[in-house]
């Protein structure tokens, strides 16, 4: 147990691993779990109904756990969740959730989220995603595996980015981000309109498909977004050829993207309790919401 | 009693009202005053001759009245009643002029206000908005992630400021601006609504605005503005003044 031995202030009732090493000038409140092997660097501030897991590393005047900026929000008993070996860089911001958006904010395993980055109420970040800096994550957004968010982006409320999707820096991610593909701003000065503009290389590499599916995809993906008009015809005729693994998510994705709001299918859950709620709270907390909703 | 954390440091000639909240870790300094109710959360700098009215909310790791230089004198920084400032907000200020925040407005996280910037009352600004330095904001003005207003410049009452925008010149109330430079976009009629305006006082609001601005969306039409300068309707009369007052000057480029 290597605990720094300047003043911190850490609530009697949390409960923190022995293995785990707060730094200087750290704040943790009392409703708040901390897991071995976790490292909170100087001053930061977990508060909140705040679980982190293991072997995280949380850096300089990180805020995990506080109220979420949403006016709708009145005080309730709501969740932050962190899994595993996330890497937070200085800065970071991660509210908990809100009630009538699904009592959770929940970030996986294996993230890595860069200086600045802010992650609000009620969104779902999954494993292995790569967040950059500034990155402003609105409510009740979902990032699948693998995904990559460059520098600078502003997400919009309900957006789903998909798998091994990317985002590029500076980009407003005002819709949907379809899986393995490259959305970005034409220009750098922002003048063009963001867009699927290609496939994502470095994500299909990371989803290590077979040739055949590899091959599929691409193809898939180019007769998709090489020109974006009359999608959903596209889509209904690649459906009727019987599509399978990644080509099938590619097109149940954007199908549900269309039916959506602006291209953004969240947007349907809009004052409900998402599906990811009821999967990512763990039994014990599913409780506690059914007893506060009382 | 106000209730501040024995790892505060709080300077003895401070003025601290009762039952005032201070986390652990923050700074309060020799001339600030910090009124009733007030909830300072820990690691929070509050320097310079800054006065905090009633009821307001401070986050962690926010730096309130920070000079713009940190060898700089001491200035003046007035924030009214029920604000949220969220975490790393900063608000700086300057000995020329003061930085004035009002009433029960919410400035997120990674907020920046300038030195001598004027925020009214009941505005919302969005993460990482930036005021600049001596730039006005008026009632009810929305801002949205990363916009930005350029020193000195203006955003209208009620007015919506989009995501990445730059203000580099005034913006009228009541619209709806994008981009950099900005363009006129619109009528910011879910706010208008909101704020419990009439029908009739917005379809009047739309149709001035498209009359002012028919087509270009930027120069507002000199024929369109000397019409409505004298309409009967004291919400177009104000747009119309606001236009006048702010747009000629700055519309060169």
């Amino acid at each position: 147990m290597t605990i720094v031995t300047v003043t911190r202030e850490i609530a009697p009732a949390a409960r923190v691993s022995p293995e785990a090493q707060i730094g200087p000038f750290c704040v943790v409140g009392p409703d708040v779990t901390i897991g071995p092997g976790t490292v909170l660097l100087r001053r930061t501030c977990v508060v909140g109904h705040t679980a982190i897991g293991s072997n995280n590393v949380i850096g300089e005047g990180c805020v995990l756990g506080s109220t979420p900026q949403d006016l709708k929000y009145k005080g309730h008993q709501t969740f932050l969740l962190i899994g595993h070996r996330n890497r937070f860089g200085r800065a970071v911001t991660a509210n908990i959730g809100t009630e009538s958006g699904g009592f959770v904010t929940r970030i996986g395993d294996g993230n890595t989220f860069a200086d600045r980055a802010h992650i609000a109420h009620d969104c779902y970040v999954d494993n292995d995603t790569r967040i950059g800096q500034s990155v402003l994550l609105a409510g009740h957004i979902r990032v699948h595996d693998g995904a990559v968010i460059e520098d600078m982006v502003g997400v919009q409320h309900f957006v789903t980015i998909g798998r091994h999707a990317r985002v590029g820096s500076g980009t407003p991610a005002r819709r949907d981000v379809p899986p393995f593909t490259s959305f970005y701003s034409e220009n750098y000065d922002w003048s063009g309109p963001p867009a699927v503009r290609g496939v994502h290389e470095e994500g299909i590499a990371a989803a290590n498909l077979d040739a055949d599916e590899e091959k599929e995809l691409r193809r898939a993906l180019h007769e998709l977004f090489d020109d974006e008009t009359a999608l959903q015809t596209k889509i209904e005729q690649l459906v009727n050829m019987g599509v399978e693994g990644e080509v099938a998510e590619l097109c149940h994705f954007v199908q549900c993207s269309l039916q959506g709001v602006f291209g953004r299918h969240r947007e349907l859950n809009r004052g409900k309790v998402p599906s990811e709620a009821e999967t990512y709270l763990p039994p014990e907390l599913k409780v506690v919401v059914r007893e506060s909703l009382r | 009693m106000p209730e501040i954390s024995p790892l505060a440091i709080v300077a003895k000639a401070a003025k601290i009202a009762g039952d005032v909240r201070i986390g652990p870790f923050s700074y309060v300094g020799d001339h600030v005053e910090i009124g009733a109710g007030c909830i300072i959360g820990n690691n929070v700098t509050i320097t310079g001759k800054t006065v905090l009215g009633e009821n307001n909310q401070v986050f962690p790791m926010a730096v309130i009245g920070t000079p713009i230089n940190a060898a700089g004198e001491p200035g003046t920084c007035v924030i009214g009643e029920a604000n949220t400032i969220r975490e790393h907000v900063t608000v700086y200020c300057s000995r020329d002029k003061e930085t004035c925040i009002g009433n029960d407005n919410l400035l997120m996280i990674g907020c920046v206000v300038g030195a001598g910037a004027t925020i009214k009352n009941h505005g919302i600004f969005d993460n990482c908005s930036h005021i600049g330095p001596s730039a006005l904001i008026e009632d009810y003005v929305r801002m949205s992630g990363f916009a930005a207003v350029g020193s000195g410049r203006k955003v209208g009452a009620y007015a919506f400021v989009t995501g990445y925008a730059s203000v580099d010149r005034d913006a009228p109330p009541y619209s709806r601006v994008q981009g950099s430079p900005i363009r006129v976009r619109g009528v910011n009629t879910t706010n208008l609504k909101r704020c419990g305006f009439g029908d009739d006082d917005i379809r009047a609001i739309k149709s001035a605005f498209r009359d002012l601005y028919n087509g270009s969306s930027n120069a507002p039409r000199p024929e369109a503005l000397s019409r409505l300068l004298k309409e009967s309707n004291p919400y177009v009369r104000r747009l119309a003044e606001a236009v006048q007052a702010g747009f000629p000057e700055r519309q060169s480029e």
